[in-house]
């Protein structure tokens, strides 16, 4: 578990199912054969749905594939939108007794904790886990844009081109770190960016 | 006192059915009353002789309406005076004070559906929360279960609500909410709300939770009224007095009548605002709040005196 340098940055617990619940829908947005063994060797009563982000190449099956019970519906997407899509419709249907499991990216499960809060899940119905990339989405306090895949503490923002400072400040409801401008005081003087999310 | 009272007249009174009557309520100062959310509940304060005496009652009107405030009172058999003085006593044209709005069972505005449950008179507070989903235009329905038809007093102003939305269940006629089916199969995002007798209250949370429902969508509320018990020993360790509850007082209306003033807000074990730190007890804590958990109340720590007693020597608190 990472530790956060500032209370709203997330910090993700070993994902677990939650087997008080009846359905489970597992959106997958990055390959972790461990976590991926752990969690389907040991199935929760009730059915699962599965969605899964691949690469659009088309790679072997995914780790998240095999092994999953029979009764489970894997459901495979190209695009982290087609995959947006597919949740959306996942959970128009699903009833209470539904929990959720977002894991992947924080880009990707962020967006997807989105579009389960436009259905009125509350927090106790949804857990996290942060897999793949570290990239960060960064949203602008001037422009309002959201730049998506930082890997760099400082970024151009690509709204309005102004050199961001990544925070650690992060928005659930935007889905976004905190960026701002670096060089206000003094315009013009960027210390050189560092890659500090891989 | 807690939170700023108000003064008011009680304008008109209605036997709404036996033991059952309603409290239209005006304030002395002409003042509009302050607008409040479904589900609220005030504290009235009622004059039962040289003590204090304050009952917790949902306001059931429509919160828009700010010159009159209205709360529905079932005369309690094992009533210690609150509920038998406003079924016996109470008369049009009387002054007593009140407590501002609280709401211990707000709407969740978020939910896409919403169950409501009253069971007898519980029906107040679903009453109230039934009018501001209305007014929302939110999906929501109402399940009503009463003794038997004369019992189901507010059944024509639900019915205006929402009409086709209203479910009842008549006791005497052998009519029950089946829980299991009525949470079962509803769509993610659903809320559910519940406020009637403590049995009634458990198989429904229990039927959710077997359903997978988390707690953040099974709302209930319950307000107990304290029951008195054995006489036992108090010392305040701050304000250095020493007494004896009697029998007929709760510990909170004990320490005031000392002359202490501890917090309080809905004198029914329901909200944690009383709750006060326990330093010593010889005896058994008798916990009958609805706050604590279980580990607190293990823990020997906390005790909620709205409702909560000591069997046994002597008390000794925090204050």
């Amino acid at each position: 578990m990472s530790t956060p340098a500032i209370k709203s940055q997330p910090v993700y617990a070993e994902l677990e199912w939650d087997r008080a619940g009846t359905h489970h829908i597992l959106f997958v947005a990055a390959e972790d054969a461990a976590l991926a063994q752990r969690l389907l060797s040991n199935p929760p009563a009730g059915t699962i749905t599965l969605i899964h982000l691949g690469s659009t190449s088309a790679e072997a099956r995914s780790c998240w594939s095999q092994g999953l019970p029979d009764s489970a519906l894997y459901l495979e997407t190209h695009s982290l939108a087609e995959a947006l899509e597919v949740l959306r419709d996942a959970l128009y249907v699903a009833q209470m007794g539904t929990r959720i499991y977002l894991a992947g990216p924080e880009d990707a499960v962020w967006q997807a904790s989105r579009v389960a809060d436009g259905f009125g899940v509350g927090r106790d119905e949804v857990r996290y886990a942060q897999l793949g990339s570290k990239a960060r989405p960064v949203f602008c306090v001037h422009c309002r844009t959201i730049t998506r895949g930082v890997h760099t503490n400082i970024v151009s923002c690509s709204g309005c081109g102004r050199s961001l400072f990544v925070r650690d400040h992060f928005s659930r409801r935007l889905g976004a770190y905190m960026g701002f401008q670096i060089d206000a005081e003094v315009p013009g003087e960027v210390p050189a960016a560092e890659v500090v999310y891989p | 006192m807690s939170s700023a009272s108000l003064n008011v007249e009680i304008r008109r009174i209605r036997e709404l059915a036996p033991g059952i009557r309603e409290f239209s309520l005006s304030r002395t100062d002409g003042e509009d009353f302050p607008v409040y959310s479904g589900g609220s509940h005030i504290v009235l304060s009622l004059p039962l002789g040289d003590r204090p005496h304050r009952n917790p009652y949902s306001l059931l009107g429509d919160p828009t309406v700010r010159d009159t405030w209205r709360v529905a009172v079932r005369k309690q058999e094992e009533s210690r005076g609150g509920s038998r003085w406003l079924h016996e006593q109470a008369r049009e044209g009387m002054r007593i004070d009140i407590s501002a709005p609280v709401n211990l069972f707000p709407l969740i505005r978020t939910g896409r559906r919403h169950i409501l449950v009253a069971g007898g008179i519980g029906i107040t507070p679903i009453l109230s929360q039934a009018r501001e989903l209305a007014r929302l235009g939110a999906d929501f329905e109402v399940h009503y279960a009463y003794r038997g038809p004369e019992y189901g007093v507010f059944s024509d102003e639900l019915e205006a609500l929402a009409p086709g939305r209203v479910h009842h269940y008549v006791q005497s006629r052998r009519e029950q909410i089946e829980f299991g089916s009525l949470l079962a199969g509803r769509p993610l995002g659903t809320h559910f709300y519940i406020c009637g007798p403590a049995g009634m209250v458990a198989a429904s949370m229990n039927a959710g939770k077997s359903l997978g429902w988390p707690e953040s969508h099974l709302h209930s509320e319950q307000f107990l009224a304290p029951t008195g018990g054995e006489p036992f020993d108090v010392k305040l360790a701050l304000s250095g007095k020493a007494f004896t509850v009697p029998s007929d007082l709760s510990l909170l209306e004990a320490i005031e009548q000392q002359g202490v003033d501890a917090p309080y807000l809905c004198r029914g074990g329901a909200c944690g605002q009383c709750e006060l730190e326990v330093l010593g007890a010889e005896g058994e804590l008798i916990h009958h709040d609805l706050y604590l958990s279980a580990d607190e109340r293990a823990s020997g720590k906390k005790i909620m005196p709205c409702v909560s007693r000591l069997k046994g020597g002597c008390l000794t608190l925090n204050l």
